[in-house]
């Protein structure tokens, strides 16, 4: 536990000390965080050590995550992997006063009416956790191995456009992150540059 | 005159308007209007394949913005596709230098305001069959204010064909061809240099021209799946401009990338102009610097010398020695054996360094994070067993016991501390290789470093040149047999030679016991020596007892009896009392202004706006040791630390501290020493070569005090 804590500030020392914003690399300790979810319950990373977890950064207004959610693509993902064990973790990190932020009533609105299947949808109005995950857009995936390190960051797939109709012929790169790790097999493409909205940071 | 051009003009532009530009098309958002798009041609009339220049003109809201061609963290190009008649030819987008905005968050994005129009060359065919052409396009963009709306647009462009065209649009295409990039303007006028780290490019460019503009910036165009961070102004002093640029994700063969270097006099004038990073200077640095690029073929070379240096190491002289006596004794006999034993030398090097590349690999692939010296010279049990090893040896050369004819069954375990035979030249040859470990010579740093971070393939072939480093100079003597004539003939001095080097054996032993005293203090050195004394018991008791002349019975009685000694010995030094002491606390080897390294107190006064420098050393490197005294601790040194204010804090890994072993992987480094100096919390921290001279440091001083005055 100790030298975890320890990897961690050397991590966010070498990384995010030297070079703010920074997104720690692929294979670095990924930053604990806590939040609360749209029905106010909590959620920390640390209680879902052992298990992959995916971070997905939101924003209800953006047509790049309207391309993923109005094409049913992020919920079918969600529901996939929920199933397998994975914990599917939503985050809207937009300020208050900016286009995305979002109450927990609107989220649980939101949730309801697109038919969400993530695990939990958290707020972060003070994008604190964007911040120590260096989140630029929406969406932005991570993914979380059991260890807690970081497996895959970067876009959602292979066509940075907002036009649904591009899903059916582009690589989706979380899916093959977490298909080749549940196997036991290594990341091919471990980190891609994100596309989308930017998260709007205060 | 003037006049009339401009009124010539005029008039074109308005009939343009009127007949030969598109109908525009709006993209509205909730009533509002955000980007209205046309199609404009800088010409009147299609003339057959005479080359003209169209355009996607974007006229955005107040407040709105679309995007270059790498639109930084977010948003996305705009695209334009043409549907052309067969047999036309159409150009690259012709992409304006853009803006640079930076949002908060410090997201950095790289569009256009207000208006932008994307050119492109398109080519007519030698013929043209309709009076008239129409050319059409697909235009989709995404523009964004705080929000980002998706736009799209089908356009079209009527043209008639002539014989002769006359310019259209003029002002428009003029204005934007000006706020185009320039082609490099050539070595002459700026140099470009590119320098590879592990995570990001380096780029310099040297130019009188630029000196004179007091905002220079490098806007990056990667291409495929590189993903670069924010590039960043480095330093910049006289006509020099060094940008950083991270990479986030790249290829390891990547040297450079494509970019514009962006020059102005305000920062956001219009009057800024920008050049283009030649593809063929990206092309030629490769070609040109092979030491950045670090090519396989540089790192084997470095392998191979620095496992020829290995020869000369103070750590491994004792064994040398001794296998040039072997020499010497060999020197009357045959050919054939000179050359048989000088194979089996190499072949224990080369066993040893593939034994290790190999258990580097596996445990690698086990994902342990290990070290040069980290599964070695950190593990005090390993230290302990060379000592017993170097004890043993050094008693044989004493005369204190003799090993036991080559048929006899010990000779396959014990053997290999004997001097003669094959088997002891395998042997002789893997022990010199243990010892040489500590002494990590500079060129095998590099080289292991960069091992440490590849494949399997390219560990095995590193470590396979090493180990012909090493053994060439045996394998040059035992080829060319006739130069051991230049050696001494052997005679009685031999003896003395023999028990003087058990000494230098000894000298080596004492170094051992200072790195476990280092590791487990006083009393666990002390401990050691107990067991040691007892090898050293039991080494005699085999030389005065266990003589081929005395009796099955007795040798068996001695032989239990020592098995006895050791197991019980090392039971109780070993087991219990060394085992029990305490790991020495890394504040022990501190003196002088020196303080001990948490990367929390790193933090702490960086953040505190001092400059710190860090020592990664351990008790058994020599390296460090020797740079320590005649570098660090040297009075000049010390005072200019003094005078530049910075702080000194050492990193100890004597005993394999995780958290350095991370740091030191985060420099590549695949052991101690690294010297690091951190000048502050957004600088990149400068590392200095492993070998330390009084003038790297003083001179490295002395530069950054001139930045930090000059900024």
């Amino acid at each position: 536990m100790k030298t975890k804590l320890t990897l961690a500030i050397i991590a966010s020392l070498v990384t995010t000390a030297l070079y703010a914003f920074d997104p720690p690399p692929v294979g670095s300790a990924a930053p604990d965080f806590s939040l609360t979810d749209a029905k106010g319950a909590a959620h920390s990373l640390s209680q879902y050590k052992g298990k992959y977890v995916v971070l997905e950064w939101f924003n209800p207004e953006c047509p790049f995550v309207k391309k993923h959610y109005g094409s049913g693509n992020m919920q079918k993902l969600q529901q996939q992997y929920t199933d397998k064990g994975v914990v599917w973790l939503t985050i809207d990190s937009n300020a208050p006063g900016t286009e995305g932020n979002i109450t927990p009533d609107q989220a649980q609105k939101i949730m309801a009416s697109w038919k969400t299947k993530q695990t939990a949808l958290l707020l972060d109005p003070e994008s604190k956790v964007a911040r120590s995950y260096g989140a630029k857009n929406t969406p932005n995936m991570v993914v979380i191995n059991p260890e807690g390190k970081i497996a895959y960051e970067g876009a959602i797939d292979s066509k940075a456009t907002p036009n649904p109709a591009d899903i059916p012929n582009s690589t989706n790169y979380v899916k093959v992150a977490l298909d080749e790790s549940l196997e036991g097999k290594p990341v091919t493409t471990s980190t891609t540059k994100p596309y989308g909205c930017s998260v709007k940071y205060r | 005159m003037e006049l009339g051009v401009r009124l010539a003009a005029h008039v074109i532009v308005c009939l343009s308007i009127f007949a030969f530009a598109s109908q525009g098309q709006s993209q509205t958002h909730e009533g509002k209007q955000l980007v209205k798009a046309e199609l404009l041609a800088d010409t009147t009339t299609v003339v057959p394949g005479k080359p003209f220049t169209a355009g996607l003109l974007l006229r955005m809201a107040p407040g709105w913005h679309t995007y270059w061609k790498f639109s930084g963290d977010a948003g996305l190009p705009t695209e334009v596709k043409w549907k052309l008649p067969k047999g036309w030819k159409i150009g690259e987008i012709q992409w304006p230098i853009p803006q640079k905005t930076i949002d908060p968050g410090d997201i950095q994005t790289y569009g256009y305001q207000d208006e932008v129009l994307l050119m492109q060359e398109i080519t007519p065919p030698a013929t043209i069959d309709n009076s008239s052409v129409k050319l059409s396009a697909d235009a989709i963009w995404l523009v964004c204010e705080k929000i980002c709306i998706p736009g799209s647009a089908n356009l079209e462009l009527e043209l008639p064909r002539s014989t002769t065209g006359a310019p259209a649009n003029t002002e428009k295409f003029a204005r934007y061809r000006r706020f185009l990039p320039h082609d490099w303007p050539g070595a002459k006028v700026a140099a470009v240099n590119w320098k590879r780290g592990r995570s990001d490019l380096r780029l310099s460019v040297k130019s009188a021209t630029l000196a004179n503009y007091p905002n220079v910036d490098f806007y990056p165009l990667p291409q495929g799946d590189t993903v670069v961070g924010h590039p960043r102004l480095e330093s910049r002093s006289g006509n020099e401009m060094v940008f950083r640029v991270p990479l986030e994700s790249a290829s390891k063969d990547l040297s450079s990338i494509q970019g514009l270097v962006v020059f102005a006099q305000d920062a956001d004038g219009n009057e800024r102009a920008a050049w283009q990073i030649p593809t063929s200077a990206i092309a030629s640095v490769e070609s040109a610097t092979p030491i950045p690029a670090r090519g396989i073929f540089t790192f084997l070379l470095f392998g191979f010398l620095g496992g020829v240096i290995l020869n000369l190491m103070p750590c491994v002289l004792p064994v040398i020695s001794l296998k040039i006596f072997g020499f010497i004794q060999h020197a009357g006999q045959s050919r054939q054996k000179i050359l048989r034993s000088g194979i089996a030398f190499a072949g224990g090097i080369f066993a040893w360094f593939i034994g290790l590349a190999l258990l580097l690999i596996a445990l690698k692939a086990a994902g342990r994070e290990i070290t040069w010296g980290g599964f070695q010279f950190t593990n005090p049990y390993f230290v302990l067993a060379l000592s017993v090893i170097v004890l043993v040896f050094a008693l044989n050369l004493f005369g204190v016991f003799e090993i036991s004819l080559p048929q006899s069954a010990t000779r396959g375990v014990l053997g290999w501390t004997g001097a003669q035979g094959d088997v002891g030249s395998f042997f002789q040859g893997v022990f010199a290789t243990v010892l040489a470990t500590p002494c990590t010579a500079p060129f095998l740093g590099t080289a292991l470093g960069f091992a440490f971070t590849q494949s399997p393939a390219i560990i095995l072939s590193i470590f396979f040149a090493i180990a012909a480093g090493m053994s060439a100079p045996y394998l040059l003597l035992c080829a060319q047999p006739a130069w051991l004539r230049f050696l001494p003939k052997p005679g009685p001095w031999m003896v003395h030679m023999k028990q003087f080097m058990g000494f230098l054996l000894l000298a080596t032993l004492l170094f051992l016991l200072y790195v476990l005293g280092a590791q487990r203090g006083l009393e666990g050195a002390i401990w050691a020596s107990c067991f040691l004394l007892m090898i050293g018991v039991v080494c005699w008791m085999k030389g005065a007892f266990v003589l081929p002349t005395a009796s099955v019975a007795k040798r068996s009685v001695v032989l239990v009896l020592m098995l006895v000694i050791v197991l019980a010995s090392g039971i109780y030094f070993i087991g219990g009392k060394f085992h029990s002491t305490n790991i020495a606390s890394a504040n022990s080897q501190l003196h002088g202004d020196w303080q001990a390294f948490t990367p929390e107190r790193l933090k702490t006064e960086l953040e505190q706006g001092h400059s710190v420098f860090v020592d990664f050393t351990a008790a058994w490197c020599l390296t460090c040791k020797f740079n320590e005294a005649n570098v660090l601790e040297s009075g000049a040194v010390r005072e200019a630390f003094q005078r530049h204010a910075i702080v000194k804090l050492k990193a100890d890994w004597t005993n394999g501290d995780p958290v350095i072993t991370k740091l030191l992987q985060q420099f590549g480094r695949p052991g101690v020493p690294l010297y690091v100096l951190y000048r502050g919390k957004s600088e990149e921290p400068i590392v200095f070569p492993e070998l330390l001279t009084k003038s790297i440091i003083l001179d490295k001083l002395e530069t950054i005090s001139r930045t930090v005055a000059s900024q």
